[in-house]
């Protein structure tokens, strides 16, 4: 089927785009090695026929959607700042649509206060899950409002094109104002839950990755600064921004938060 | 040959890793996040040869070879590259990472447990870089190994550095642990000649 999207006007910030070459070959996605370079050259070892996405839980609605019902939403392309804990940045333009009328269908009950998303479990082909190193499959969690906010977006292609696997074929969650790993790829099961999920980042150093994990210049990793992050092909640091640069669209959803405690 | 040929070539095969970074940082082929790649490489450079320095007593005991440069030269010019290497490692740091802000530099020291480990290696590797020559060997009698012997707990910094720095991912911090761990014992027992 054609990949068809338009530009939402909304989201077109006066930035320089990240070379596209850089998004397409420095990967973190430990499901295909650690290195940044195992994804794309492990690309071939995510197998992406027939996808489903299973939306289960707290819902009146629990259905299974296959990726041309997940296409057949206006796919809209946004250009966002992407932010990795690590501490280097990117600029890309997505294309999607938002998570919240793909929850919208599912009718969540009022004891959905959480959203899981699970990503691809398949050891047998996926090299970096023959080893423990996160446990698997990857597991991430946003709060019910985050997860309904208009910036969240159900993501499935950059740079025009649908997602490379590299990148998190065929559906991946994108959370701008978070880190990066926050926007879990390859996603087979969103959950609507009542209790608070516990990410796979979360049970493999809990002092270091928290639940909410917001971009904050001011709230240190434990082993390094996130004052600043360089830009990928930039030799130069630039200052991070609170909330990735999206304090005036999200910060109310975390009023009377001590962030620090938070993180 | 002349001796000074020889240590001029080994020299030169020790910075043809740095040579080809530099080659590929002119030609822009360092990839997305160039500091980075140039950090990791001269980092991993270090621990190469700071483990290829420490091989040479075993290598000795276990072989006896004829060395083509005398073994006390090679391990000198092994040793002095990882200390060159290191150099590299801190100034790419210091330049892009830090801004070259001192102040800047000296909060993440006292912020971030293996910056400092790292830094604490590089400054114990700076007198053995200036007493390596036959002169300070001379003048510092039996202390001159006693002092080198600091290169164990130098490689041992080095390596924990790294560790400390993974995300998640511990194999290559503990391969390198574990051959030096193996470097280590080789010295405790009395090893075969097998040759």
């Amino acid at each position: 089927a054609d990949f068809n999207f338009s530009p939402n006007s909304t989201y077109r910030p006066n930035l320089k785009l990240t070379d596209s070459e850089h998004a397409l070959n420095y990967n973190n996605f430990y499901e295909l090695g650690t290195d940044k370079s195992d994804p794309p050259r492990y690309a071939d070892r995510l197998i992406t026929d027939n996808w489903q996405v299973r939306i289960e839980g707290e819902c009146a609605k629990p259905q299974t959607f296959d990726m041309d019902d997940l296409l057949a939403f206006d796919q809209e392309e946004r250009i966002y700042r992407f932010r990795c804990v690590e501490g280097w940045s990117m600029v890309v333009p997505w294309i999607g649509f938002p998570l919240s009328k793909l929850l919208d269908k599912v009718e969540p009950t009022s004891k959905a206060k959480y959203v899981e998303f699970i990503s691809i479990l398949d050891r047998e082909n996926l090299p970096g899950q023959r080893f423990d190193i996160l446990n698997w499959p990857y597991r991430e969690g946003l709060r019910m409002d985050e997860a309904m906010h208009p910036l969240t977006l159900m993501t499935t292609g950059l740079y025009g094109k649908p997602l490379q696997n590299q990148n998190g074929a065929p559906i991946r969650l994108i959370v701008p104002w978070k880190y990066g790993f926050k926007s879990a790829k390859s996603i087979v099961t969103i959950r609507l839950t009542d209790k608070q999920p516990v990410s796979s980042w979360m049970a493999a150093a809990p002092s270091e990755y928290g639940f909410y994990s917001n971009v904050n210049p001011d709230v240190s990793h434990p082993r390094w600064s996130q004052a600043k992050e360089r830009p990928l092909g930039s030799f130069f640091k630039q200052k991070t921004l609170l909330f990735n640069g999206y304090a005036d669209e999200v910060a109310s959803l975390y009023k009377g938060m001590d962030l620090k405690k938070n993180y | 040959m002349p001796l000074f040929i020889k240590l001029f070539i080994v020299s030169l095969i020790c910075a043809l890793p740095a040579g080809l970074l530099t080659f590929d940082l002119l030609t822009d082929n360092l990839g997305a996040n160039p500091v980075e790649t140039l950090e990791h490489t001269t980092g991993d450079w270090t621990i190469y040869f700071l483990l290829l320095t420490l091989s040479i007593t075993p290598i000795q005991k276990l072989f006896s070879p004829k060395w083509w440069l005398p073994m006390h030269l090679t391990r000198r010019v092994l040793g002095l590259s990882a200390f060159v290497y290191a150099l590299l490692h801190l100034a790419i740091y210091f330049v892009f990472d830090m801004s070259v802000d001192l102040n800047e530099a000296l909060t993440d020291i006292a912020e971030r447990p293996f910056i400092l480990i790292g830094m604490l290696a590089l400054f114990l590797l700076i007198p053995l870089a200036i007493t390596s020559t036959q002169g300070w060997q001379r003048r510092l009698k039996r202390h001159w190994q006693t002092l080198h012997k600091l290169v164990y707990l130098i490689t041992f910094l080095g390596i924990l550095h790294y560790a400390l720095l993974v995300k998640a991912d511990l194999f290559m911090p503990l391969l390198y642990m574990t051959l030096f761990g193996i470097l280590m014992l080789m010295r405790q027992f009395k090893l075969p000649r097998l040759r």
